[in-house]
């Protein structure tokens, strides 16, 4: 008896697992079909954060970073963070310990040049850094070294106003180093240079919806009236990121709540897949009053592989993550002063299987690991990505085990199950999965089968049915009429 | 003689009117051929049917969380409407030369919801062996049955007040506002009752606590 309380105690006194989500300063859910919250295990847990206090560069601790608005992982996995209020660009390595370099000059037309609030940094597939130098208006291009390669800046064209002036906000480069920038003021879109820095137009202009009720009103309103209303602008980028194909997710602000990043075609079209619930704006749920209410805010997107990305979210300091077909996966995050949660999220970016997340006012990189959860939701998704749905199966089972409600996890083993012809248990599985498509597929099928195995059954009692309602009207009340005849005579 | 809903007279002439409305609802009037018992039966059933099928229609065609069905709730609730409609129609017909008793109006409503809940049963029946892209036979059907019943809802109320038809489309627009002042007037009733509670209700734990 005293060994087996001992082994309680002993088990109670154990350290929780990574899984353990009461030991997270932050909730992870997911929405269910209708929408309802659902607590899922973690996906990704906090795994330290890097300030710039504790960093040392050529013998003396570097200074806390402020304000820093922008970090970037180069190709071969190194940091670079744009620490804005310091005016300098940090290169970190990939093990979060060292300082590399610290660019905070470059040598450009035999003078030093310096950066002013640089806001956005970017590493090119060719070995380029690309600085949003954002107050110097212009983005600055060096090698990695640091060593001047040219300036973009000056924009010319019809299409811009009259003494425009160009601050670049965020910045991303694609494999032929066309240049997309997201510019302060610039409604009309990502602005895109070639790689010789021409200005060649804008990218990816998001249209103004007026609504039927907006456009009532400003039939009836006079000019004055009209002037002091709210203009209709089309709403701002936030971040960009360019996927290895060439195609660039686009952060925007959304007031509907309905969708906030695009994926956008070299033509600058918008080719991102929407899921089920034709939504992609963060929270599907959120209160009306208060803090932290409203829509997501999202402020950053990250493409990570095989078609999944993550949302950075301002107002409640959440990472949505979605797959090539939209739907969810996971979120996690939120705002506060603890470690692994933010006060003024500003930049995500992945780096190997970890997410760091900057955070702006605390002046640091959140770093999250992935935990069993998040790396089987990752691979099985990855797997279906590539077409490789069966080989997804056992870590569908592996995410059901930790989180039943998954329903993506049981659509894909649904979707198996159909595929190696197992309807009834497709059924079962893709309905709880709430997949209406494919459940109705097995279905057909399910209901093909039964019918071909019982059609000598349905036969036999269809013929006896008929042989019955014949005997009945030919004989039987013939009979009765004939009888109930004879007893009227009698009496 | 038996009654009610133990009359098998009354429960042919039930089919009868469903299928002469006209007729039916005429002599239903004029020589009590209805039955208010079997009029109360089919609301209920109509009651049963309509949380049935938000429960048991096939996952193919329903997008009902069944968390969020409460089949006591929508029993009552269906009750409640029947209720309410009669007592606006009621009250509306009164005032405009409605020669229809309170009595025929609840036969009228409560016949009406015949072919509803055949069709809804049926449809119910039916969403178990359709698939996607079959679901049309579903949506007719319980359509159909819809649309039925609110042709003989208008025959109905059409034949015990000896109205024209203008004069019924007027007379149920009329009924629909009655419906509403209703509603509002019983929710105000509900708060006062309410709020007079809780002031009694402090008033006690006041004394209590004193004494």
């Amino acid at each position: 008896m005293k060994t087996i309380i001992c082994c309680l105690l002993l088990l109670c006194l154990l350290p929780a697992g990574a899984l353990a989500n009461d030991s997270l300063p932050y909730d992870c859910y997911n929405y269910d079909y209708w929408n309802n919250i659902l607590y899922t295990p973690a996906p990704y847990v906090p795994d330290g954060s890097l300030g710039g206090a504790g960093l040392m560069w050529e013998g003396s601790p570097l200074g806390a970073f402020r304000s820093p608005q922008d970090l970037c992982v180069s190709p071969d996995g190194k940091i670079y963070l744009a620490d804005t209020g310091n005016n300098r660009i940090i290169v970190i390595d990939g093990g979060l310990k060292n300082v590399l370099q610290v660019i905070d000059h470059f040598e450009a037309d035999g003078a030093a040049q310096t950066f002013s609030s640089p806001t956005g940094v970017a590493v090119s597939q060719n070995r380029q850094l690309y600085v949003a130098d954002s107050q110097n208006h212009r983005i600055v291009v060096l090698e990695l070294d640091g060593t001047f390669v040219k300036y973009v800046q000056n924009p010319q064209s019809e299409v811009l106003d009259e003494g425009y002036i160009f601050t670049p906000l965020k910045v991303s480069v694609d494999y032929a180093d066309r240049v997309y920038c997201v510019a302060q003021n610039m409604f009309q879109g990502i602005m895109v240079f070639t790689a010789e820095g021409d200005f060649t137009g804008f990218f990816g202009t998001i249209s103004v919806k007026i609504s039927l009720w907006e456009k009532f009103w400003r039939k009836f309103s006079t000019k004055e009236e009209r002037s002091k209303q709210q203009l209709f602008i089309p709403t701002e980028f936030t971040g960009i990121d360019v996927d290895d194909e060439g195609f660039v997710y686009a952060s925007n602000k959304d007031t509907d709540g309905m969708q906030a990043v695009r994926r956008l075609n070299p033509k600058g079209q918008d080719v991102i897949r929407k899921g089920l619930k034709e939504n992609l704006g963060g929270d599907l749920v959120f209160g009306t009053v208060g803090n932290y209410s409203g829509p997501s805010q999202i402020v950053d997107v990250v493409y990570r592989d095989h078609g999944i990305y993550s949302l950075l979210d301002a107002r409640r300091g959440r990472v949505f993550t979605y797959d090539h077909e939209g739907n969810l996966l996971y979120i996690f995050g939120g705002i506060g002063t603890q470690e692994g949660t933010f006060r003024t999220p500003a930049a995500i970016e992945q780096l190997g299987s970890r997410l760091l997340v900057l955070d702006a006012q605390q002046g640091n990189v959140n770093i999250f690991s992935e935990t069993e959860y998040g790396r089987l939701i990752n691979q099985a998704v990855s797997l279906r990505y590539n077409g490789d749905e069966a080989l997804a199966v056992p870590l569908w089972s592996e995410v059901l085990r930790l989180d039943e409600n998954n329903e993506l996890a049981n659509a894909g083993i649904g979707k198996a199950y159909l595929s190696a012809g197992d309807n009834e248990k497709a059924m079962t599985y893709l309905r709880r999965g709430m997949n209406r498509a494919y459940y109705s597929v097995a279905f057909k099928r399910w209901r093909n089968e039964a019918l071909r195995g019982n059609i000598s059954w349905f036969l036999t009692t269809l013929i006896v049915l008929i042989v019955l309602i014949v005997v009945i009207r030919r004989v039987i009340l013939p009979r009765r009429a004939a009888r109930r005849k004879e007893r009227g005579h009698a009496a | 003689m038996k009654k009610g809903i133990f009359s098998g007279e009354k429960w042919k002439y039930l089919f009868y009117t469903v299928s002469h409305p006209n007729d039916g609802f005429y002599w239903i009037r004029h020589q009590d051929r209805g039955s208010v018992s079997i009029a109360v039966l089919l609301v209920i059933l109509y009651g049963v049917c309509f949380s049935m099928n938000r429960i048991y229609a096939s996952f193919v065609v329903n997008d009902i969380e069944p968390r969020t069905v409460n089949s006591i709730a929508e029993l009552a609730g269906v009750a409640i409407l029947f209720l309410v409609l009669c007592v606006g129609n009621w009250s509306v017909t009164c005032l405009m030369d409605g020669e229809g008793r309170f009595k025929d109006i609840v036969i009228a409503i409560g016949y009406s919801m015949l072919p509803v809940i055949v069709a809804t049963t049926a449809a119910t029946l039916i969403s178990q062996v359709v698939a996607e892209n079959e679901e049309a036979f579903y949506t007719i059907l319980i359509g159909i049955g819809t649309a039925y019943t609110v042709i003989m809802m208008l025959i109905g109320i059409m034949q015990i007040h000896n109205y024209t038809l203008g004069k019924t489309l007027i007379t149920l627009f009329l009924t629909v506002i009655a419906v509403l002042i209703i509603i509002f007037l019983a929710l105000l009733v509900i708060n006062f009752i309410t709020q007079v509670y809780s002031f009694l209700r402090s008033i006690y734990i006041e004394l209590i606590f004193r004494i």
